[in-house]
């Protein structure tokens, strides 16, 4: 299987694309640190049947990215197992969406503290045991409105460039040592965060689409499995679009 | 879970593709890698020799894929055109197209001459377009299909030398786009792969100083193996990517 015997960490499992990407890499023969916010029933019981059925090994972790010593926590409880990592996904995140002149200090804050700075403390510490094995493939969370501009995701939209700034400075400074660091920009994806999205804004989007379809959680997946496996091998530094083809 | 790809590391089960240039380079590590994941291969080469022949019997016999020889001049219309009456008669159907054969001169913009500029527009791009063109044809009716075109980072990065060759591939990207968007509702994706210094015999025709340089600065500090620009093409082939398209994928191992 592409990623028979990998360890791979993986922020955001509890549901959309982390969840999709926790399922894939599992039926593609990586060992999963499952990362969440909070631990619920029908995660437990979802890994529970995911291992069984696949046949790897997931461990739950739990953490707040609000919360940077419950990050830290989180990190040594993964280091505590000893496991080499091959593997980081960072796809936790959130949005907070309002019109420029709207925006509040407290929403540039917020999203910036989840979805840029706890990603970096994060992936510190989950680097730092990468090195040790010299190799290993980082793959972050961006958004094509980062790179498109979306009309109210200003707060998102920086957050999500600030991504790609990190993702291409990490890969400089990390690939020499083999580790490489890529970014995805999902498009329209069929998640809890773009159900948001009012009707006349979808239709909008998927005008300028060339698949005319929203993109399934799994085919998101399927990208960041790519990036992750040996099929990328001489990949790095690169943001790669998932969304059907838009703008 | 009936969407997640379980197969042992082999991804285009059962997958027909057509891929030119088969006979040396990045054309002859796709046709390994095409194989090794289970695809049955159309191989383009210019010439049909022995050894050619030969080449692909031993990868098909060695990965159980069928590998047919597909040999014309790529500037040669007409061949061309008996080439895809081949292919159509065949009742074979096509799921992947990639568009690799190239050429490249190493000549300086003041320097290159207008039978260069010809040559390299001819074979880099119109036999391109004209291939597409014929191929995608057969997968409008299909209502699906993958189109893989070889680009370059000359195409972006602005390469001394390659004024020619950056300007055909960039032709390339821009061609692979409105393709993307044309197309996309009957089923058929489009992407590039912009490889940047990649270990094949192209590679010759650039002053060693440049291509030395490219390497100690890329963030891999190395240059490419063929079988990786072959295993992205793979990937932009196969499902994994099924909602990639109209995109570039740079696989130059974070050149600067």
């Amino acid at each position: 299987m592409i990623l028979s015997g990998k360890t791979a960490v993986v922020t955001g499992c509890l549901q959309g694309i982390g969840r999709a990407t926790l399922d894939v890499f599992a039926q593609n023969g990586a060992n999963v640190f499952a990362c969440c916010q909070y631990e619920t029933e029908e995660f437990t019981n979802h890994i529970k049947e995911l291992s069984k059925e696949t046949g790897v090994e997931i461990f739950e972790i739990y953490f707040d990215l609000m919360d940077d010593e419950s990050i830290k926590q989180a990190a040594r409880e993964i280091q505590k197992s000893k496991r080499t990592i091959d593997i980081l996904v960072n796809i936790a995140g959130m949005t907070k969406d309002a019109l420029f002149q709207m925006v509040t200090m407290d929403q540039l804050k917020t999203v910036f503290q989840v979805n840029y700075f706890s990603q970096i403390l994060f992936s510190q510490y989950i680097i730092k045991l990468m090195l040790r094995n010299g190799s290993g493939s980082v793959i972050n969370t961006s958004s094509i409105s980062a790179l498109d501009g979306n009309p109210g995701q200003l707060v998102y939209a920086s957050s999500k460039a600030a991504v790609i700034a990190a993702t291409k400075t990490m890969s400089a400074e990390l690939a020499p040592k083999g580790i490489r660091v890529n970014a995805i920009a999902p498009g329209v994806i069929d998640t809890a965060m773009t159900a948001i999205i009012p009707q006349e804004d979808m239709n909008r989007l998927m005008s300028k689409s060339n698949i005319k379809k929203v993109g399934t959680p799994i085919e998101v997946a399927n990208v960041i499995l790519y990036l992750a496996s040996d099929l990328s091998s001489f990949v790095t530094g690169q943001t790669i679009r998932v969304d059907g083809g838009i703008g | 879970m009936a969407e997640l790809v379980k197969e042992d590391n082999v991804i285009l089960e059962g997958k027909n593709v057509i891929i030119t240039g088969t006979n040396r380079g990045i054309g002859r590590a796709m046709l390994e890698e095409f194989a090794k994941n289970g695809a049955n291969i159309w191989a383009h080469a210019r010439v049909e020799t022995p050894e050619f022949l030969k080449d692909i019997n031993a990868v098909a016999e060695e990965y159980h894929v069928e590998i047919r020889p597909l040999c014309f001049e790529l500037t040669d219309y007409d061949a061309m055109k008996v080439a895809v009456k081949k292919i159509m008669s065949s009742k074979i159907s096509v799921d992947a197209l990639v568009n690799n054969a190239g050429i490249t001169y190493n000549a300086l913009f003041q320097m290159s001459s207008s039978d260069q500029l010809r040559n390299q527009l001819e074979v880099n791009f119109i036999s391109v377009f004209m291939l597409t063109q014929y191929i995608s044809k057969l997968m409008t009716r299909q209502k699906k299909g993958s189109i893989i075109n070889i680009a370059s980072s000359a195409a972006f990065d602005g390469n001394s030398g390659k004024s020619v060759y950056g300007a055909t591939k960039a032709a390339i990207v821009a061609m692979t786009d409105s393709i993307a968007a044309e197309l996309g509702v009957y089923g058929i994706r489009a992407n590039c792969i912009a490889p940047g210094i990649t270990e094949t015999e192209m590679l010759a025709t650039m002053p060693e100083a440049a291509v030395a340089e490219a390497k100690a600065t890329a963030d891999m500090r190395r240059g490419g193996k063929p079988s990786e620009i072959a295993k992205t093409a793979v990937f932009l082939a196969s499902d994994l990517s099924s909602y990639v398209t109209g995109q570039t994928i740079r696989v130059d191992g974070g050149l600067k």
